[in-house]
């Protein structure tokens, strides 16, 4: 098994794609690593019955 | 179609009203012969219904003084008890195609602002704003001063207004906002622009005027930095007046607060409310005394602004508002940002230069709101549980009517469907 690339990764910067709450980035950050956040939220936070009606009303990018 | 496309029609449609329409301040009537479904024993209140018993007290004021102003009854407490028995109607004034700021009313002989809008035909209502005299009937107070003021306004300063817009030919509300754009108002709650631009095109045609009042009115109208407020909101109303004839819509088309509950309209269902508890406007309070406690929940009409993309939608445009309620400019472009992420159309006639001269957001698509659970905000001014103006700011528009209105929306796109088989 070719580990090299696995190695490669593990010995390049770390730069950290979070999704989700902003403080698990900025716990990293605070230990000098690189981050990126993704601005992602559920949608209609969360809210099934919403969710529902937003599917058949449509309208979100 | 699909539902979906069925909505996206309708919002196009809905969109073109709003940005098209062309609302054009037309003339000053008595509200009995120009408001439709107005009768000598109605009074129009602001903010979706309320049970009368649960009526704020300065609304209950304002009702009673409407009332005895119209000789319905002597005193207050005899128009309260005319009230409570169903002798005199309490209406909301948007059902009626009228706007009501802050604790306002209106009655049969009072005279109203009236707009039309010049694209679509649509008409809207709107009382004459008091002037900045705390104590009037627009912020809960009657009294023999406000009676006298309130008739000179029946009398005199409403038909003289009347007199010179008809003479001007109408005064045109959209060239107002584009020639003072880029003067710092927001057009809810700050509008010292806006009124000085309205009143130079009235100035010269009340000048006309034979009335030995002539000097006394123009004084009214020149001193007073908040009146095109109401011209506005009447010309809003005759824009949404024809966005409501539109099923399916998810634009917000009317919205305001009791005191108590605050309330959105959707164009797709016209006058139904959806209503929840209403949010305390929060900023600053005219007197360092007032403390939250003292105010009530959002009252009044006024943020129909809000529903054409003035106020807290173009809060960028009017910094110095947020700085007068203990805010900042970062806030304020937030505000509009926020707004333009669940706006579906934007307002190019006004530009904003320090906000690299983009216009403002206009039509509140309920779906993004709910979807993205981004809430627009609204400025306003709040009033005191006990009557008169405590503070100004702004509040965030309460979730849970705008989930309300999605259900709505959706509860009429099944039926539709199953009519159509």
């Amino acid at each position: 098994m070719d580990c090299d690339k696995i190695l490669d990764l593990f010995q390049s910067e770390l730069v950290v794609v979070n999704v989700g709450p902003k403080l698990f980035a900025t716990a990293l950050e605070k230990q000098g690593y690189r981050t990126v956040q993704v601005d992602w939220k559920p949608v209609a936070g969360g809210d099934r019955e919403m969710q529902k009606i937003l599917e058949v009303l449509g309208g979100l990018e | 179609m699909t539902i979906e496309q069925q909505v996206n029609a309708a919002n196009d449609r809905v969109m073109e009203i709003l940005t098209k329409g062309r609302p054009v301040w037309k003339d000053v009537r008595p509200a009995l012969d120009v408001i439709p479904g107005m009768t000598e024993t109605t009074v129009l209140v602001p903010g979706p219904p309320l049970p009368v018993e649960r009526l704020t007290t300065p609304i209950r004021t304002a009702v009673c003084g409407a009332a005895v102003h119209e000789k319905l009854a002597k005193t207050k407490e005899e128009a309260w008890e005319m009230v409570l028995r169903g002798e005199i109607t309490v209406a909301q004034a948007q059902d009626h195609q009228c706007g009501c700021a802050a604790c306002m009313v209106v009655s049969a002989s009072m005279p109203v602002i009236v707009a039309e809008d010049s694209v679509y035909g649509g008409k809207g209502y709107a009382p004459i704003h008091p002037g900045p005299n705390p104590k009037c009937l627009r912020w809960g107070f009657y009294d023999e001063d406000v009676e006298r003021d309130l008739s000179w306004f029946r009398d005199h300063y409403g038909p003289a207004l009347g007199h010179a817009v008809r003479a001007a030919g109408g005064i045109d509300l959209v060239t107002v906002l584009a020639k003072t754009a880029g003067m710092g108002d927001e057009n809810h709650n700050r509008q010292p622009a806006a009124s000085m631009y309205l009143a130079l095109q009235v100035i010269p045609w009340m000048l006309d005027l034979e009335d030995p009042d002539r000097d006394e009115m123009i004084r009214h109208l020149a001193a007073n930095d908040r009146f095109f407020l109401h011209p506005m909101m009447a010309g809003v109303e005759s824009i949404t007046a024809t966005m409501k004839q539109v099923p399916l819509s998810t634009v917000v088309a009317g919205m305001a607060g009791n005191g108590v509950e605050f309330g959105i309209q959707l164009a797709g269902t016209g006058n139904r409310w959806y209503t929840t508890k209403a949010p305390v406007i929060k900023g600053t309070f005219l007197n360092p005394s007032y403390t939250e406690a003292d105010l009530l929940g959002y009252l009044g009409d006024s943020c129909v602004t809000e529903v054409y993309g003035l106020g807290g939608m173009s809060a960028i445009a009017g910094p110095a508002y947020l700085r007068m309620t203990g805010s900042n400019i970062a806030e304020a472009r937030s505000r509009t940002e926020k707004a333009r992420a669940v706006s579906l159309g934007e307002h190019t006639f006004a530009p904003v230069p320090w906000d690299d001269f983009k216009g403002f957001p206009v039509g509140l698509d309920a779906r993004k709101i709910i979807g993205y659970n981004i809430l627009p905000i609204s400025h306003g001014g709040s009033a005191l549980k006990k009557g008169g103006q405590g503070g100004a700011g702004a509040a965030e528009l309460p979730l849970e009517c705008f989930k309300e209105a999605l259900r709505g929306i959706y509860q009429e796109a099944l039926v539709r469907t199953e009519q159509e088989g």
